[in-house]
């Protein structure tokens, strides 16, 4: 008997295994900077001051079914606990797509309004909070208006959400968390900052991150870490997060 | 020369002072600025594989299993095995002019080009195929990305913009102010 059970045991942690790997050889990962994202039947692209909507069951034939208007600015799109969050020069989107084949928004987070400036750029989610990076490029109005920054949204009502956390970057771009670790590119600085996120209203810098020439966007994988600058990618062992190590840099 | 640039740099000041920083359209300057580099429309139809490349602008990333997927931008989309760290191989390379974004599901990669949305099979990464493409169905920028300044306006009749280089400019009538 013991036997039996043991054996279902193993052949279910296998199925459950083979399924995962299954999946997520099917989905695979985009970085925090995109504007198509893939959500079962269904594929998201922004385009400027919209949400276009095309069934892809038919994989190589896509048809568009539905065009959600938004302010323009559109720039990023994640996809979070059946959620899309939507980064714009001027909001953050959250839209609900229980109905996958007509998004509805949710909320809009008018980035004046929240935080005194907008900025781009995009948006990494865990659990009940919203990480994204604003980025304000040096410009005539440089002097005159606000700096660059990562804000934390609570968002565990997606219809209002809070800004809870507010930390002035240089020139950030993508971001992505392991565990209680969020990593953000900051190409003013020439950093790979690393955030401690256990308690996301209140982020501590830690002194793990490193220098790196114009980081761009970034994708975990596991316990590697693959970071994309202008003019090469580079593989970071980071199953110790005191410990970073960069493994290969490959331009070409 | 110089005045008219203090002006413009004072018109710019006080459009962001009264908070409307924005694409304005206003006439003639001369200098430093920011023109589009154009590819043919007919060029763009030939998706096809190329020799793999070095990167020279990227963008978009996209992991799927060892495979990594790496823009360039305005030119294709570059393909690395990344199974062992140390040892990446470069595989591959798809032309696709004017790209600015891509998704891969399964073996099938959609991307932008120009107007167009492309669909592709990669199920033979070095045999690529282009399957569908809906036709003018996307607004392309029509000003350089993360740019502030003067540059030579977009003439559509030109061709699709694949890239945005450095340039000395004459009477350009276009400015990003933001």
């Amino acid at each position: 008997m013991k036997k039996i059970l043991f054996a279902t045991c193993i052949a279910l942690f296998l199925f459950a295994c083979s399924k995962d790997s299954a999946l997520e050889q099917v989905a695979g990962k985009s970085g925090s900077i995109t504007r198509f994202a893939i959500y079962h039947d269904f594929m998201y692209v922004l385009n400027l001051n919209e949400v276009q909507t095309y069934n892809i069951k038919q994989k190589e034939h896509p048809v568009l079914v539905h065009r959600l208007p938004t302010d323009y600015g559109l720039e990023t799109i994640a996809i979070y606990d059946n959620t899309v969050f939507l980064g714009s020069t001027t909001a953050l989107y959250i839209l609900d797509i229980s109905d996958p084949a007509g998004p509805v928004i949710q909320s809009k987070s008018d980035r004046i309004t929240d935080i005194g400036f907008s900025g781009c750029d995009p948006v990494a989610v865990k659990d009940h909070f919203a990480y994204s990076t604003i980025k304000v490029i040096e410009n005539i109005c440089g002097t005159i208006s606000a700096q660059s920054a990562l804000v934390v949204y609570d968002i565990a009502d997606k219809s209002a959400p809070k800004v809870v956390g507010f930390y002035t970057l240089e020139i950030p771009n993508g971001l992505a968390y392991k565990d209680n670790y969020l990593f953000v590119c900051d190409e003013g600085w020439d950093q790979l900052l690393v955030f401690d996120i256990t308690t996301p209203t209140m982020l501590t810098q830690t002194n793990y991150s490193f220098s790196i020439t114009d980081p761009y966007d970034l994708i975990v994988d596991g316990t590697r870490m693959i970071v994309v600058t202008k003019t090469d990618f580079q593989i970071f062992d980071i199953s110790n997060i005191a410990q970073i190590k960069k493994i290969a840099q490959i331009s070409k | 020369m110089q005045r008219k640039t203090i002006f413009f740099s004072f018109l710019g000041l006080l459009l962001c002072l009264f908070g409307s920083c924005k694409k304005e359209e206003q006439d003639f300057f001369d200098g430093l600025g920011k023109k589009p580099v154009y590819a043919p429309l007919s060029e763009l139809r030939d998706i096809r594989n190329e020799p793999p490349q070095p990167i020279q602008l990227s963008g978009t990333i996209f992991l799927q299993d060892t495979l990594l997927f790496l823009l360039e931008q305005g030119k294709g989309i570059h393909v690395f095995n990344i199974k062992d760290s140390l040892n990446t191989i470069n595989l591959a390379f798809f032309k696709i002019l004017a790209v600015t974004d891509f998704v891969v599901a399964d073996q099938v990669l959609y991307a932008d080009s120009w107007k167009d949305l492309v669909v592709i099979d990669i199920s033979d990464l070095h045999h690529i195929q282009e399957t569908d493409r809906i036709v003018n169905i996307i607004n392309p920028l029509l000003y350089p990305p993360l740019y502030n300044g003067y540059f030579e306006c977009v003439d559509e009749s030109s061709g699709a913009v694949i890239q945005w280089e450095d340039a000395v400019l004459e009477n350009a009538q276009c400015v990003i102010i933001q």
